[in-house]
């Protein structure tokens, strides 16, 4: 009691702590807490992925044995998730937070559980879980062993150790956490719907949610991703992206050619959410972007 | 505890899975490793629960086995320095030389050894001995190398021996065994020290850590049915599934939910897979198991309403999507997704799924089987199948009862992958039988016919499990076979792949029957529990008729009753002699075989000349006894190898006749 009138601090941190947290408050959090344990912060990938894992800063950084700790947000395209704003919780545009820890450190789970209580999240009010997910993602050649963590049995991170990326084996495996921002958002300020996240925390009239900033961009993509995105182009498109690929890895280009793959898949994605990618060629499509990832690791590896 | 062993691994979470396979095979191995150390000890007892394994060794002796083995040292005879130098590096004098087999031997005992000098070692073989599916490694940061493999980091290591703290170093993993464990992750999570393994598991208990497997599955069995039994309800019986919830809790807690009202008119099967394969949840049933608007839910924290809320909140949303891929699926006809088959591959060399159905057309008689086949393979294309694969079939079915095609089109639909091993349950119809038997028959041709057959423990494609169910379905009451024979169904088979284009071997239906037997072999041995003798034998009388499983099955269980007869032993004893005669005889022709000289080999042939064709098996069995006291009456009293030439080759022309006989009419060899 004595120490709680002494320092007027603690009063002032109980207070703020009660506070809503909004949207923003929860990435400046994030990013504060994995900055204290020594992560670089970093800026997304200005160019479209499906996660994280497709940022340069996971995927190539994740080979070799130098150490690599890195946090950033990723904003997420998923062409084929997109529900024209209508589904409360799935999107086709969505942000991931996320974590590369190389070498992983000891007991990186607990870290973790630190960092989402750092942000207000109560860990004492949920049940959460560790349930087996052992990741893969086809198109990178990069897989894992790990869990998805479920609150109240909804999946809000990705928890990875890799094994592989690019289908060359990590020699220092670096743990993976990606964070669903909006998932876990929702648990903390307790509502059901995306687009009701508070983003600036604001209750008066200049208040912004997540749908005040999201809904249009949503609606809009859902109709360009299924119903308009022009099938011809993006085939074109394609292509182009993977000659020009090869092309720059044989000049040792490595991370202009590795954007040319990552956006060679995301054409892949938008073709397969209009719709046009039969079940046989999907496969290949798939092949072909993971040839290029193959070619782009290895290029890497082979030029550090 | 006096002797009491314990050691305990604590890691990351544990696939919940692989746990009750984990605990199994931890005990099987330790009591090997144990035994490799020569250590002695009562019981082995393993225990599992999300972030630990743990054994308990009771009474393991403080001293391991003193080790008596006899070493071979030089020739009897050898030069005095090598005999000098064997007793010398074996510190033996020599008047404890033994001699035999013209050799030197030496006795030699190695005392036992102080059983806590092998811990860390014990340790560390379990550890990179245990036989986990699927590992990872992980970084040593103080190492700066990579650790052994395990299923997921090793955090610490517990081990006390005797009342004792056991502090070694296990180097793989770079960790001091201490005798500190933890708790559950949430609801304890201080370190806690233990003494033994009572201590520990009383500590664990207050620290809700359920330490035994299968007291915990049972307990969340009664108590799940004494929830639900209050609202008269029950959990409809899923094994594996109560399996999976025991291994996501370290002590489990339960909750009630219900469903809303507005997916209550979802397929019953679509909704239980739904909250089973997303969300773990128990369907609940009422009485006449009809699907009952709730859910069961175990859990790793008490209850409380976020949670209850957010349990709600999930189902829903997981909800949502099933019933938005079901208004997509039931928009478009089944027709609709066959006729896209053509897009999904078979396999690269097999062609697509439409071809395959083709297949199968060309074997279907009725105009059931005909449109059920059409059908069959639809669903692989919904929507609702990519999200739950383990749903193939029935959803098929429940669509194609959506779209008012018979029952007997639906229920094939349905049961066309049952059984889908030797241990499955058989569909219910004949039409289903029959398009599962086509299916699985069209799969075997296809891969024996390009020379795609499983090597040892590598079986990509399940071809054994496809033969397992074929040989199920032809041996069941169903007439999977009709007026035609297997042989037929592969030919068939064999020629529609061949009018495809599709190149497989034009000779392939031997192999396929050749491979189809030696399955059958197995599964009538492990699952009629017929002798494999008997089996074998009752195959051979099949060498040049055509190949009828059910037959098989039925001689074989006869044999299996005559071979407990004494008769089937004068039978033995007749081929053993005749056929040691005819390996050691020189070549013969099969001359005059009427040129014999005595009274016994004269009633063999008379008896050979005179036996029936077309008895049943009982039958030939009595009269190729009878036979064999012949035999061996005419091998007592004649020169089998006699010195003339053409009594020689009589008698062993008749004789070979006898085995063929034997073997043609019995299989015994």
């Amino acid at each position: 009691m004595q120490t709680f009138y002494k320092n007027s601090k603690i009063v002032l941190i109980a207070v703020f702590d009660t506070r809503l947290k909004s949207f923003q408050d929860i990435i400046f959090d994030l990013q504060k807490f994995w900055a204290e344990f020594g992560c670089v912060i970093m800026q997304p990938y200005d160019t479209e992925v499906g996660a994280g894992t497709s940022h340069y800063a996971t995927t190539l950084k994740a080979l070799g044995d130098d150490y690599w700790n890195v946090a950033f947000v990723q904003p997420c395209r998923r062409p084929k998730d997109g529900r024209y704003a209508e589904n409360p919780n799935r999107t086709q545009y969505y942000y991931q937070f996320q974590v590369i820890l190389k070498p992983a450190p000891f007991d990186p789970q607990n870290l973790y559980l630190q960092s989402i209580e750092r942000a207000g999240f109560d860990i004492g009010a949920h049940d959460l879980r560790f349930v087996e997910d052992d990741w893969e993602n086809p198109s990178l050649g990069a897989a894992g062993i790990g869990w998805e963590i479920w609150c109240d049995g909804m999946e809000i991170t990705q928890f990875t150790y890799f094994q592989q990326v690019g289908g060359m084996t990590c020699t220092v495996p670096p743990v993976e956490i990606t964070y669903g921002l909006e998932r876990i958002t929702t648990f903390i300020q307790n509502i059901n719907n995306h687009f009701d996240i508070n983003w600036n925390g604001r209750e008066d009239d200049k208040k912004l949610t997540y749908g005040d900033i999201l809904k249009r961009f949503e609606r809009e993509f859902s109709s360009y991703n299924f119903d308009y995105a022009d099938v011809d182009k993006l085939l074109q498109h394609f292509d182009d992206y993977e000659d020009e690929c090869k092309r720059l890895i044989s000049y040792n280009l490595i991370m202009p050619a590795y954007e040319q793959c990552v956006k060679a898949n995301h054409c892949f994605n938008l073709l397969d959410a209009r719709g046009v990618i039969s079940v046989t060629e999907r496969a290949g499509y798939i092949a072909r972007v993971r040839a290029l990832a193959k070619e782009c690791c290895h290029a890497w590896c082979n030029t550090q | 505890m006096l002797n009491e062993l314990l050691i305990e691994i604590f890691s990351e979470e544990i696939p919940a899975k692989l746990q009750k396979k984990a605990l199994q095979d931890a005990g099987i191995l330790m009591k090997k490793l144990l035994n490799e150390y020569g250590m002695v000890f009562d019981i082995v007892k393993a225990y599992i629960s999300p972030r630990r394994i743990a054994i308990r060794i009771d009474n393991l002796q403080q001293q391991t086995r003193d080790l008596h083995e006899e070493k071979r040292g030089p020739k009897i005879g050898a030069n005095q320095n090598a005999i000098a130098g064997f007793l010398r590096s074996n510190n033996k004098q020599e008047n404890e030389l033994i001699e035999r087999d013209g050799y030197y031997f030496l006795q030699i005992t190695t005392c036992g050894i102080d059983v806590k000098s092998l811990f860390a070692d014990l340790i560390s073989n379990f550890i990179e001995q245990f036989p986990w599916p699927k590992t990872m490694h992980w970084y040593l940061p103080a190492k700066k190398e990579l650790s052994a493999f395990w299923i997921r980091p090793i955090r610490s290591i517990l081990c006390t021996y005797n009342d004792e703290i056991i502090n070694v170093y296990i180097k793989s993993v770079d960790i001091n065994t201490s005798n500190i464990t933890y708790g559950h992750r949430f609801l304890s999570n201080h370190p806690i020290k233990v003494k033994d393994f009572e201590d520990y598991q009383t500590k664990l208990e207050e620290n809700y850590v359920m330490l035994d497997y299968e007291k915990k599955v049972k307990f969340i069995d009664t108590e799940m049915a004494k929830i639900t039994s209050k609202i008269g309800v029950a959990i409809q019986l899923d094994d594996d599934l109560l399996h999976e919830n025991a291994g996501l809790v370290e002590w489990p807690f339960f909750h009630i939910g219900s469903i809303d009202e507005r997916f209550m008119h979802l397929p019953k099967e679509v909704l239980s897979t739904s909250m089973k394969v997303c969300q773990k949840y128990f369907t609940l049933v009422y009485q006449d198991s009809s699907i009952a608007p709730f859910f069961g839910a175990v859990l790793n924290v008490p209850i409380n309403q976020t949670i209850a809320d957010g349990l709600n909140r999930v189902l829903t949303a997981r909800l949502s999507d099933a019933e938005f891929f079901f208004k997509e699926d039931t928009d478009i006809s089944l027709d609709a997704f066959a006729q896209r088959l053509s897009n999904l591959v078979f396999h690269e060399k097999l062609g697509t799924v439409a071809q395959k159905v083709d297949r199968m057309l060309s074997l279907a008689e009725t105009k059931e089987e005909n449109r059920a086949i059409s059908l069959c393979k639809a669903d692989l294309l919904t929507q609702m199948v990519g999200e739950f694969p383990e749903l193939q079939g029935i959803v098929g079915a429940i669509y194609a009862k959506h779209q008012d095609e018979d029952k007997k089109v639906y229920d094939a639909i349905r049961d066309h992958y049952m059984p889908c091993n030797a241990n499955d349950k058989l569909p219910l119809t004949e039409t289903a039988a029959r398009v599962s038997f086509f299916d699985k028959l069209d799969t075997l041709v296809g891969f024996i016919g390009i020379g795609i057959l499983p090597t040892g423990s590598k079986d990509p494609f399940a071809l054994r499990r496809s033969a397992f169910s074929t040989i199920k379905l032809i041996c069941s009451n169903f007439n999977v076979l009709g007026n035609e024979t297997l042989r037929y169904y592969i030919q068939t088979l064999v020629n529609s792949y061949i009018e495809q284009g599709i190149v497989i071997k034009h000779d392939a239906t031997e192999e396929i029957i050749g491979f189809i037997i030696e399955r059958f072999k197995v599964f009538a041995c492990e699952k009629l529990l017929i002798s494999y003798e008997c089996v074998d034998a009752a195959v051979k009388t099949y060498q040049n008729k055509e190949i009828d499983l059910q037959e098989i099955i039925k001689n074989a269980k006869i044999l299996e009753k005559l071979s407990k007869f004494p008769e089937y032993e004068t039978i033995k004893q007749a081929c053993k002699r005749v056929n040691g005669l005819l390996q050691s005889a020189p070549d013969y022709d099969i001359l005059d075989i009427h040129s014999i000289n005595t009274q016994q080999m004269n009633d063999v042939r008379d008896f050979l000349l005179n036996m029936s064709n077309n008895a049943t098996i009982e039958e030939y069995f009595k009269q190729i006894a009878i036979l064999s006291n012949l035999v061996l009456d005419a091998c007592e009293k004649t020169m089998i190898m006699d010195k003339d030439v053409n009594l020689r080759n009589a008698n062993l022309s008749i004789l070979s006749a006898f085995i063929n006989i034997i073997e043609t009419r019995l299989g015994i060899i």
